[in-house]
């Protein structure tokens, strides 16, 4: 049996290195990857095309430069650094990118690509709340064409029974990512912030059956011990994601835990399984349907700050921290609602500025450590 | 029992040392601060006229932006918590502080047992905080500590823009070559820094009595003035402003030491 330590090694070099997992997965099968741009993609229908799906979150740190000619500095930092990729060639070897465009950044870098791959775009429909069957039909269409646009680029033929097995695949993959999510807040003392990241980050670049397999390893490896006694302070973190590693050590540097997250690029993506449907798409279209908690799914009854401070009851945590992507416009609206239900409620929060591209963390280091001292 | 609070900011460097948390047996600044020659000149000059050597301190307390490359320090806690207790110290009605140094700005809220409730810092940007009036001077070749004396003496207030350190020095340099007084640049520059810094305060919840202001920022009466006329309300200047966290640091290193 292998160590914690070991397995979350495996998972963090994939997590590091999305190009190695994309070559590893093409000698093993034949077959190439395709791009999944931030947020929220049915990736279950590329999946069922057997092409490996490769989220796109941009870079750690990444001087941005080229993209200044595409992009204004108010974009957020993930599309910057994935902008910049696309101008360096590092996506050529996709055999195709899909896009959503639930915000105006989106919408205007699926109509900029520079890249070689050919961009799929698809809408979420907004309505959901209050038309859903309409809303329900309009995604299903949306997704019907990803997948016969998917069919023509790659020349496959996806199946109804090929979608289904491959939702089947998702939903356990889904459900064991939240018992890790779980087994990582009771052991607090043995995975880190940046661990518990690392092993979540890592399902973007590899075919879901083989995460699950290994975040089930991991589970066992973490379990076959009892949980240490944890003296620090835990905390729920919600955003788009929380990056570089440098602002997850400074979380573990002060002693606070991350026992549940609401981020685009984690909990937010297996929070929810897909509901059973004799029709695969309308499956999908329900599950987005279905969403909830991101600024980027609009509901108006803003069910988000409540998710919030029911998680931090659920676990038991001393407050929410706020991760706020630079720039990200649909999140900052949804902020002053957030304070006041935080408020209200009772709940200790905290908000940081969340940005890829930097390289010194010495506000954000002031703001956690004085927070843990109040805590 | 000697405790040591030494406070390394982006521009300067402070330190002070107690007897007993309470005795105020020496303080120092130096007007550089992390990575120059700051830290260790700070320390020289604590020393310089007392009876006693770096070993006779029982607790050193590091803090502000350069307080983990303090060698020697026992811990290092952030400058909001040491400003909070330094400031409560000083003047135990406080319930509202406005720290500005050189490269941040804060507002904390305290509750009446010098408690932090709620704090805001500015973000990654220089506007409103003392690199900003630094920049400013060199453009209007107004030394520092006369911009105070040119605020009063300005018959109106320009605009100068609150968002960019940057695009506000292009601003200034066009106000001066269309002929606007130096003095109501100077007045303009100042209420810049109070809307940036205000618009921290009112992030905390309603304004509560009384507000002290901390930070090199504070020795300028004129930003002081700027902060009030913002607020509409007077504000007290905390003793010696700028060493208020380096006092807090030496304070907390007493509880350290009374903890153990």
């Amino acid at each position: 049996m292998r160590t914690v330590e070991e397995i979350i090694a495996e998972l963090k070099a994939i997590a590091d290195d999305p190009k190695k997992a994309m070559e590893d997965y093409k000698k093993e099968t034949g077959k190439g990857a395709v791009g999944i741009m931030p947020v929220y993609c049915p990736e279950e229908i590329v999946h069922a095309s057997g092409y490996l799906p490769m989220g796109m979150w941009g870079a750690q740190k990444k001087a941005i430069s080229k993209a200044r000619t595409y992009l204004p500095p108010f974009a957020c930092s993930v599309m910057q650094s994935v902008m910049e990729l696309q101008l360096e060639g590092v996506y050529d070897n996709l055999e195709a990118v899909i896009f959503s465009v639930p915000c105006d950044t989106l919408k205007c870098m699926s109509q900029k690509w520079h890249g070689k791959a050919p961009v799929i775009t698809f809408t979420h429909p907004q309505n959901r709340k209050i038309a859903k069957d309409a809303a329900n039909v309009f995604a299903r269409e949306e997704f019907k064409l990803v997948k016969e646009k998917l069919e023509d680029i790659l020349d496959v033929r996806i199946s109804n029974r090929a979608i289904k097995n491959s939702i089947a695949i998702y939903n356990e993959n889904r459900a064991v990512c939240r018992e890790f999510s779980d087994v990582a807040a009771e052991y607090a003392a043995v995975i880190k912030p940046s661990d518990r990241h690392a092993v979540l980050k890592a399902r973007w670049f590899m075919e879901k059956s083989k995460h699950t397999a290994l975040v089930k390893e991991l589970i066992a490896a973490i379990t076959a011990t009892p949980a240490p006694e944890y003296k620090g302070k835990k905390v729920v973190v919600s955003g788009i994601l929380v990056e570089p590693y440098d602002v997850l050590d400074i979380f573990a540097e002060n002693g606070l835990a991350i026992v549940a997250d609401d981020l685009a690029q984690e909990t937010r993506n297996f929070r929810q399984d897909v509901p059973e449907d004799d029709d695969p798409l309308m499956a999908l279209a329900k599950a987005w349907n279905e969403f909830d908690g991101c600024s980027l799914a609009t509901d108006a009854n803003k069910p988000k700050g409540q998710m919030l401070i029911d998680a931090v009851n659920k676990y038991g945590a001393d407050a929410v921290i706020v991760c706020m992507m630079k720039f990200c416009d649909p999140e900052e609206f949804d902020y002053p609602i957030l304070i006041q239900e935080f408020e209200a409620a009772g709940v200790r929060n905290l908000q940081i500025e969340i940005d890829q591209e930097s390289t010194a963390f010495e506000q954000v280091k002031t703001r956690i450590q004085t927070f843990a001292e109040i805590l | 029992m000697y405790t040591l609070g030494i406070d390394i900011g982006s521009s300067s460097s402070k330190a002070v040392i107690l007897k007993d948390g309470a005795e105020l047996i020496s303080s120092a600044v130096v007007q550089v601060g992390t990575g120059t020659s700051g830290p260790t000149r700070v320390m020289e000059a604590v020393f310089e006229n007392i009876d006693l050597k770096p070993e006779d301190i029982d607790y050193t307390v590091a803090t502000g932006y350069g307080r983990f490359s303090v060698e020697n320090a026992d811990k290092q806690i952030s400058e909001i918590s040491c400003h909070a207790k330094g400031i409560f110290y000083l003047v135990p009605t406080a319930r509202t502080i406005i720290d500005i140094g050189g490269q941040d700005a804060k507002a904390i809220a305290l509750n009446d047992k010098g408690n932090i409730t709620q704090f805001y810092m500015n973000d990654k940007c220089a506007a409103g905080t003392g690199r900003f009036l630094d920049v400013m001077s060199r453009v209007l070749e107004i030394p520092l500590d006369k911009m105070g004396e040119a605020h009063f003496k300005a018959k109106e207030w320009a605009s100068v823009s609150s968002t960019c350190t940057v695009f506000a020095e292009s601003e200034v340099i066009s106000q001066l070559s269309k002929g606007l007084t130096r003095e109501s640049i100077v007045a303009g520059v100042h209420k810049s820094v109070a809307t940036k810094a205000c618009s921290l305060v009112r992030r905390c919840g309603d304004i509560k009595n009384d507000v002290v202001m901390c930070g090199g920022v504070a020795q300028n009466p004129g930003a002081v003035d700027a902060i009030e006329k913002e607020l509409g309300q007077k504000i007290t200047v905390a003793p010696n402003p700028q060493i208020t966290g380096a006092l807090g640091a030496a304070l907390l290193a007493y509880e350290e030491l009374l903890a153990k």
